[in-house]
């Protein structure tokens, strides 16, 4: 296996070692581009922080002052008390516990399923391949309202109503995850699947052992994509759900918009608490995105 | 209960059913089947709601009570407003309806589900005021309005007094509408107001609008919508409001929130109604606030409506009775008086002499005032809660009212106003009319 | 010499020359899929079915629906709103796609070139959007946007200038949609790009720069190329969420002002679901699948002839 590898890889020129990762700018040049790329970074950074800026400031602004004028960025007195009335009108521990079960079985399901498809429609060559998925893009095309009533009745004869697993079960089926992968392995070379095969692994045995440990950061990334999909998940665990007990978060956040008035103090708060596990996440994990070493099929 | 008439067979079901139970790690959570009582005396009800925290506060102490007095838990679950007439449909498919519901309108899905209530609103001892109240021919009361709302205007009091404008404060001396542009364009120019005035972008709002210049709105009559020939006049009249110098038009046009427009001090008066006294005490504080009697020209209405409809539901033999038990406790005249006193409630029982919990004088003055001026109103004003409930009875729903996008166009300047009026009573005659 | 020998060689390893496996293998890609297709059977093709069905019903979600033919079709073909909607959806898609695609790479190559510094920071920054929900995007938007008391009327008019009518103008109002639902979703595009900028081998950018080449020759010699893919999969699904577009259009002006900015999916929803005509919003989000099914394919036309 290690020969097919060193074969596939390109003829590195070997008259100069491979530059080092992390390089300090030395020359002149090199620091225009530091600056530069900075530079840049940070005015979009900005532009795009500003309105985040405003939207946790405002949860810490009593509920008079949201709204007066002259407009004020940083609020005149700190007030944690939409934060306090949110943890505790809502039960909101125990709506985390269910978010988190359903987001992280569904996370680990949905990679799994959309891995191996997308492998089987990167690899393969077949009719009745293509034609599954040009169906895998038709599911991205039916606004959510008109599938939703027909997919309840669904969920009512197989017995899931009012099951977690009536929420995880429908959501591990993802045309974006498949593309992904499928994408992915579109750009792993064919010659690596040819000399495990020559060296007598199975199909299946090749795609768990060699595939997937290669894919890391694209598991990761839809690990990402599919928790924040499952974690701000509403109309559904709302019709599917009937035992309060099993409620997610997302519904107890839209209880605080009311009929008539919306409590904001109490939703901006809500809102700020519901995402923090969400930001923790990515950055712990987005370093494994970029660290990774990927040049996949090309390298051990 | 109808349901979509596709049944699957049981052999496909038992087969999906096994798919089900493999592509599944394992079935978590477990299937909460729906617990039938057969016959024994029901220990606990489930009762959903749709309201604030506020709100909340007074049906937990009700139950709280209720579990003192019969030993019956019943639980209270809060439902997001958005999504819980679906919830409530889904529900009914499923065979898993609530025992008791606080629902925003009667679903004629569900209606031949719940239990007749008609011997609680029959009951002289608790005074149920009987205009609010709906039977099917056969005598059947499928639902009690837990509370009445109604339109109302309120000031800013500060930019009042700055202009030194004054306002009426005694309904039978209350202004026109006339009288009170003119009022809050002096405060405008004076105290340096940005607006006269916002006005929620509500069909109950323009229908209490309608009936004090003398319309009526939209009156449904055994399946006809129709209108009086004042409508097209007032919705012109209306339209001229909104120049972005009295009103902002984007209010109506594109969504603006008018509650927080008002709430930033640069606006004289706004158009809503008694909810708003509850939510404005906590949350008003750089100005004076106070509610007033609303225009009248020459017609003193308001759009009455139900804050919600209580309803039983019949789950079984056990839990109906259990349920109904339930709902006669809490119309009982001493249980119902301290839920609208917490809550904040404009009382559907006469005669109850209602002491509210608020602490500012603002708002105890502004519910005083929207008793009396309830007293004085129009019988026209509940017209449209009352046609809701008849056509709920005939198996019809309005699931959304046309009067919001349609006005919002007419404002726009894309269509004229004898368009608008036809197109919204044709949308009321799609959905609800008929036999 | 060595450079014109990498050439070649990297040119039969970028991924559009390959050579499929032949149809010998057909137990394995069939376990693999399996999972997702009985998924796929059970939640799409099912209740896609019942919805088709309605579509040829009067339904209105209450008691059985009766039959009527292409009644609901013919109807919606011969509705100026619908096709005013259609339209503006398009509209919105030519303004929105190009956008999000230009800002989202831009920002993904930022973070990946080692010259920026503080990129871990920037990362999170750039994520945070993508988790706010809709309604409270909405309020956020508007509170900058708004047309009374936004922020950005505000400035205009402290340094002398005259308010500008972010929500009375049709036009105006859709470019703000287009900026609000570009800075809430480039987060996801920026982490498939990233995610495949780091794919592509960095023995390449070394060889070129061998060569001498700069950083633009670079990225648009050797990363968009090799990118691909994932422009690709990029495009089709930005375009896609934006034909669908509904939470985003909705929270910032409620598809105002009045109905100007009414985009399919409202169009479906104030006609169809909020109307109580079930049939009828099920036939027209059946014509609303067909026209994503022909822009899809044509997508993948498009890459394919790029790709030979």
């Amino acid at each position: 296996m290690s020969q097919a590898t060193r074969q596939s890889a390109p003829p590195a020129p070997q008259r100069l070692a491979p530059l080092p990762r992390k390089r300090v700018p030395r020359a002149n040049g090199e620091r225009t581009k530091a600056i530069a790329a900075s530079t840049l970074l940070w005015i979009m950074a900005a532009c795009f922080g500003f309105p985040v800026l405003w939207f946790i400031l405002s949860s810490f602004k009593p509920a008079g002052d949201l709204f007066s004028y002259p407009l004020t960025l940083f609020p005149e007195t700190w007030d944690v008390s939409g934060y306090g009335k949110a943890w505790a009108s809502y039960d909101f521990y125990k709506f985390f516990l269910n978010t988190t079960f359903v987001a992280v079985i569904t996370t680990v399901l949905t990679v799994v399923a959309s891995a191996c498809t997308g492998y089987a429609l990167a690899k393969y060559n077949n009719l009745w391949l293509k034609t599954f998925f040009i169906c895998i893009l038709a599911t991205t095309m039916l606004p959510t309202e008109v599938i939703l009533s027909p997919t309840f009745l669904v969920i009512r004869d197989l017995g899931l109503y009012n099951s977690l697993a009536g929420l995880i079960i429908p959501s591990i089926i993802t045309a974006t995850g498949i593309l992904m992968f499928r994408q992915f392995f579109l750009t792993v070379p064919d010659s690596l699947v040819e000399a495990a095969r020559i060296d007598g692994a199975g199909e299946l045995g090749i795609f768990a052992r060699i595939m997937i440990p290669i894919s890391r950061p694209i598991i990761i990334t839809l690990a990402i994509f599919s928790f924040q999909w499952r974690w701000n998940d509403y109309i559904w665990p709302l019709i599917v759900i009937n035992d309060p007990s099993k409620f997610t978060l997302q519904i107890a956040i839209q209880s605080i918009v009311g009929a008539e008035n919306v409590d904001w103090t109490v939703l901006l708060s809500a809102s700020v608490i519901s995402i923090i596990p969400l930001v923790l996440m990515f950055a712990v994990f987005q370093k494994y995105v970029m660290n990774a070493d990927i040049n996949a099929g090309l390298k051990e | 209960m109808k349901s979509v008439p596709l049944n699957t067979p049981v052999s496909r079901r038992s087969a999906v059913k096994a798919v089900a139970a493999l592509s599944g790690l394992a079935m978590f959570g477990g299937l909460t089947a729906c617990a039938n009582g057969a016959g024994d005396s029901v220990k606990s009800l489930k009762f959903w709601i749709s309201t604030s925290v506020e709100q909340q506060a007074g049906y937990d102490q009700l139950v709280a009570a209720y579990e003192k007095a019969t030993g019956t838990k019943v639980e209270v679950v809060n439902i997001p407003y958005d999504g819980f007439s679906t919830k409530l449909r889904s529900a009914a498919q499923a065979n898993d309806l609530p025992d008791v519901a606080r629902v925003a309108g009667i679903d004629p899905l569900w209606t031949k589900a719940t239990v007749n209530l008609s011997d609680i609103t029959n009951n002289a001892a608790n005074n149920i005021n009987k205009a609010l109240i709906i039977a099917d021919d056969k005598g059947k009361v499928t639902s009690i309005p837990s509370d009445v709302t109604a339109s109302g205007m309120f000031i800013n009091v500060s930019l009042f007094k700055k202009a030194g404008v004054g306002y009426p404060t005694d309904p039978e001396k209350t202004w026109t509408w006339d009288e009170f542009l003119a009022a809050t364009t002096k405060v405008r120019e004076a105290a340096g107001a940005k607006y006269n005035l916002t006005f929620d972008a509500s069909p109950s709002r323009l229908r209490a609008f309608q009936y004090q210049l003398g319309g009526n709105a939209i009156q449904y009559n055994n399946g006809t919508f129709s209108t009086n020939d004042k409508t097209v006049g007032i919705y012109n009249y209306f339209k001229k409001m909104n120049d972005d110098t009295i009103m902002p038009k984007s209010v109506w046009t594109s969504g603006a929130d008018p509650n927080a427009l008002f709430k930033s001090g640069q606006v004289a008066a706004y158009f809503s109604g008694v909810w708003q006294i509850a939510d404005f005490e906590k949350t008003i504080t750089n100005f004076e606030w106070a509610a007033v009697p609303s225009p009248a020209q020459p017609v003193h209405a308001t759009d009455l409506n139900y804050g919600g409809m209580t309803v039983a539901f019949d789950n079984s033999s056990a839990k109906a009775k259990a349920a109904h038990d339930f709902v006669a406790w809490m119309y009982a005249p001493e249980n119902y008086k301290a839920l609208a006193q917490t809550n904040g409630f404009l009382s559907v029982e006469t005669g109850l002499n209602l002491k509210y919990t608020f602490k500012s004088k603002a708002a105890q003055d502004g519910f005083a005032l929207y008793n009396k001026e309830i007293e004085l109103a129009d019988p026209l004003s509940s017209s449209f809660a009352e046609a809701q409930v008849q056509w709920a009875l005939k198996g019809k729903a309005l699931a959304d009212d046309p009067t919001k996008s349609q006005m919002g166009a007419f404002i726009n300047g894309q269509q004229d106003a004898q368009k608008t009026v036809g197109n919204i009573i044709a949308g009321y005659q799609k959905q609800a009319g008929g036999e | 010499m060595a450079g014109q020998t990498l050439n070649a060689s990297a040119a039969s390893k970028i991924p559009q020359a390959r050579s499929k496996v032949s149809n010998r293998y057909r137990l394995a890609p069939l376990i693999l899929i399996s999972v997702n297709v009985v998924l796929f059977g059970l939640f799409f093709a099912w209740p896609g079915a019942i919805g088709f069905i309605y579509s040829f019903t009067d339904y209105t979600g209450i008691g059985s629906p009766k039959f009527i033919g292409l009644d609901n079709y013919t109807e919606l073909m011969g509705d100026p709103a619908f096709y005013q909607s259609l339209v503006r959806t398009l509209l919105y898609t030519v303004m929105a796609v190009p956008l999000s695609y230009v800002l989202s790479l831009a920002i993904a190559s930022l973070l990946v070139s080692r010259y920026a510094v503080g990129k871990s920071i920037a990362r999170v920054v750039f994520f945070i959007p993508w988790l706010i929900s809709p309604i409270v995007t909405g309020v956020i938007w508007k509170w900058m946007f708004g047309e009374n008391f936004g922020l950005v009327n505000f400035l205009i008019e402290a340094i002398g200038g005259k308010a500008v009518p972010w929500q009375s103008n049709a036009d105006i109002s859709l470019v703000v949609v287009v900026f609000a639902a570009s800075w809430a979703g480039t987060a996801f595009n920026m982490l498939l790009f990233i995610a495949a900028i780091k794919n592509v081998p960095q023995a390449y950018y070394e060889a070129a720069e061998l060569d001498g080449a700069g950083s633009w020759a670079k990225f648009r010699n050797i990363t968009l190329p090799s990118i691909a893919p994932t422009s690709f999969i990029v495009i089709l699904l930005t375009t896609i969420g934006a034909v669908k577009e509904y939470a985003m259009i909705q929270a910032l002006n409620s598809g105002g002002p009045g109905t100007e900015n009414n985009l399919l999916v409202q169009y479906i929803y104030r006609t169809g679901f909020q109307n109580g005509q079930i049939g009828y919003a099920s036939a027209a989000s059946m014509i609303l699948m067909v026209l994503l099914m022909v822009i899809a394919l044509v997508q993948l036309w498009v890459n394919k002839r790029k790709g030979q």
